[in-house]
């Protein structure tokens, strides 16, 4: 649970909301074709996950937010351009929704889709 | 947004060879004249970037993307279309920066797929290469964002396609196709609101028009190299400026919105106004109408006077409109609305609420208004009367949640012509017993019927502090201390809340009861809270238990038991 002071009392955010943003702006960053579960080991039927939070790890140690981002990325695209988009649009998304900073977001290309071969 | 566009009819005169296809030297030039011609608009593209939105410098990211997948082919003797198109898909995949770099190494790639080995692409191979290069940028992402470059791409690929039919000659394509991008670039902003907020088209999007503009000039042997497109900026039509918006949320640093009409001194000169603006704040517009300019901006709250100051260094200032939007903001935060729309024929409901949060559960519960009050600030007949005169509704049920206002209740009616019935609730938890019972459609006399029978199923607890001594129902009340009342009689007295609860609990016989509902005032405190929710599951564990920020003054604690 993630809490910010504010005059009128105590407003606090589940780690579920701030998953939910990181992982809807994951999606709709360039390059980012799905998430994956953090444990590839539980199966290929796993690899793109459905629930909005899985393959988003969000955690809180008092006044910032660390996130791991577990992707599968468009084969053909520059993973390194790729990679740094998604950190830097769901840093952006979290912070502006939520108001607390993101300190890390740290993004594991956990697999490339493969829809064109050149 | 800068005008760098060719006039249009300036493009239909220009007189080339046609051209019915290119090889890969052809293709190789044609790509060296848009990084050129990319380059010099870099600025200009930058520019538009939305502030503050991540993947800064779309120019400079498309112009370097560019710049790797020229380095691929700028010493190629190469002269097969489809070889070149392959380097070139490879140069810019390693060198994508950001995202619209990637974008647009996307597109390429697409492109240089279709156009496999063919060693010259005519118009056919085009057409279909554009359509590939729009099918393959989408598969990059899982929701597209429209009123970008992707939109911009999907445009172009369109009217490629739709042109072929008239001509199998390139260069006409290629027209037909800029125009395409440069109107689907202009309505971006009708596609992503931010832009609009911006007064800007996507940069994105303007970077893939430059591109294909570059190419454009080769093939009519327009010059592209003319140095550096300095950023231009053009005033915005009066209309199209974005005052007062509602806003979401404010940026530190943006405490203050100022407005300024004015006439300039003679030529604004935009360049130095936008440059001093952007020192003092953020959110700048200027918009330019009827022999006037107006200026928008948003600046911290020392600096409020520096816009109107700097503006009398323009021109003659006329009108001023300063807003302090961080008062409007908590405004807006404390003017919640509890209204549920009611339409004609069905049955609205008028609650009196003596606090946010209790007016909070009685939206939820399908409440059409609110009037606030409460024990010590009884809304008049008339506070009630207006509430409701302008329902569209005649069937009227009224809450009055006290006994104190019962009788202002009551005494509206007489001043509508409406079906108006009070429904004699004492306090709250009578109120949402009663509410629960509503259904809008249902008929009027049985609602009213039902409500009034709900009212002894539910026990209603108040906490709150003596205000002065006295003795009443045989309870000794000495000023200060903590009082408990069981539907409005006085049934202990005792130096603390815990106290006064556990005995307004075993008076209400709470054992026979399974739920209780706590709604905490607008002065309790936390512990306060979670002393009473202890002492009810530790005296009550079989029964269910609620907290509710109540927000009524002067009651610490209303409960509802039943």
């Amino acid at each position: 649970m993630s809490e910010m002071k504010k005059s009128l009392g105590k407003i606090s955010i589940s780690y579920n909301a701030i998953s939910t943003i990181a992982y809807q702006s994951a999606l709709e960053s360039y390059g980012v074709v799905g998430l994956a579960t953090e444990n590839i080991a539980r199966g290929i039927s796993n690899l793109f996950s459905k629930t909005p939070t899985s393959g988003v790890i969000v955690q809180y140690d008092g006044d910032i937010i660390n996130i791991d981002l577990y992707i599968v990325v468009e084969y053909g695209t520059r993973i390194a351009s790729v990679t740094k988009s998604v950190a830097n649009n769901v840093k952006f998304n979290v912070e502006k929704m939520v108001g607390i900073p993101v300190n890390e977001v740290n993004v594991h290309v956990r697999g490339l889709r493969v829809s064109d071969t050149d | 947004m800068a005008d760098v566009q060719s006039d249009p009819q300036q493009v239909d005169q220009v007189k080339y060879e046609p051209l019915y296809s290119i090889d890969g030297q052809s293709i190789k030039h044609a790509f060296y004249a848009a990084l050129v011609w990319l380059r010099n608009h870099q600025q200009v593209i930058n520019s538009l970037n939305v502030f503050p939105v991540p993947d800064g410098d779309t120019g400079t990211n498309m112009f370097l993307t560019m710049q790797s997948a020229y380095s691929e082919i700028a010493d190629s003797e190469e002269t097969s279309a489809g070889k070149i198109a392959h380097q070139i898909s490879q140069g810019a995949l390693m060198g994508a920066r950001g995202n619209s770099g990637v974008i647009l190494s996307q597109l390429l790639r697409g492109f240089a797929r279709l156009l496999d080995d063919h060693s010259e692409m005519d118009a056919d191979l085009l057409v279909q290469a554009m359509g590939e290069s729009r099918n393959t940028a989408y598969k990059g992402v899982v929701r597209p964002v429209e009123g970008t470059i992707l939109t911009v791409a999907k445009d172009m690929a369109k009217a490629a396609e739709d042109s072929r039919n008239d001509s199998n000659e390139i260069i006409y394509l290629l027209e037909k196709t800029l125009k395409a991008g440069e109107e689907s670039l202009k309505n971006t902003p009708n596609l992503l609101p931010i832009l609009k907020q911006a007064g800007v088209v996507d940069s994105g999007g303007k970077g893939l028009v430059i591109i294909l503009e570059g190419m454009y000039r080769y093939a009519t042997h327009q010059p592209v190299e003319i140095g550096e497109v300095a950023v231009e900026r053009s005033p915005i039509s009066l209309d199209s400026m974005q005052l007062s918006q509602l806003h979401d949320e404010i940026e530190p640093g943006q405490d203050f919105e100022i407005v300024v009409d004015f006439k300039p001194e003679g030529e604004l000169n935009l360049e130095n106004f936008y440059g001093d603006l952007e020192k003092i704040g953020t959110s700048i517009q200027v918009g330019e109408g009827d022999n006037m300019y107006r200026m928008h901006i948003h600046v911290p709250t020392e600096k409020k006077y520096d816009p109107i100051e700097l503006v009398g260094k323009y021109g003659a200032v006329q009108k001023v409109y300063i807003e302090n939007l961080l008062e409007q903001m908590k405004e807006q935060e404390n003017e919640e609305d509890f209204s549920n729309p009611v339409e004609q024929g069905q049955i609205a409901v008028v609650s009196v609420s003596p606090g946010n949060g209790i007016s909070r559960i009685f939206k939820s519960l399908g409440v059409s208004c609110i009037v606030s009050g409460g024990q010590t600030m009884n809304p008049s007949t008339n506070d009630i009367f207006q509430a409701y005169k302008d329902l569209p509704t005649d069937k009227v049920i009224i809450l009055p949640n006290n006994k104190n206002i019962i009788m202002a209740a009551e005494a509206s009616k007489k001043l509508s012509d409406k079906q108006v019935e009070i429904i004699p609730t004492r306090n709250i938890p009578q109120g949402l017993s009663a509410c629960l019972r509503l259904n809008p459609q249902g008929d009027f006399s049985e609602i009213v019927a039902e409500m009034n029978d709900s009212l002894d199923e539910v026990e209603a607890g108040e906490i709150t502090t003596a205000t002065r001594s006295i003795e009443l129902n045989g309870v000794n009340v000495k000023e200060g201390e903590v009082i408990a009342l069981l539907n409005g009689d006085l049934v202990s007295s005792s130096k603390s809340i815990v106290k006064a609860c556990s005995e307004l609990l075993k008076k209400a016989k709470t054992e026979e009861r399974e739920h209780v509902t706590i709604f905490y005032g607008s002065d309790t405190t936390r512990e306060q809270v979670e002393e009473i929710t202890k002492l009810i599951n530790k005296n009550y564990p079989d029964h269910e238990v609620e907290v509710h920020e109540g927000g009524q003054p002067h009651y610490q604690f209303i409960l509802s038991i039943e």
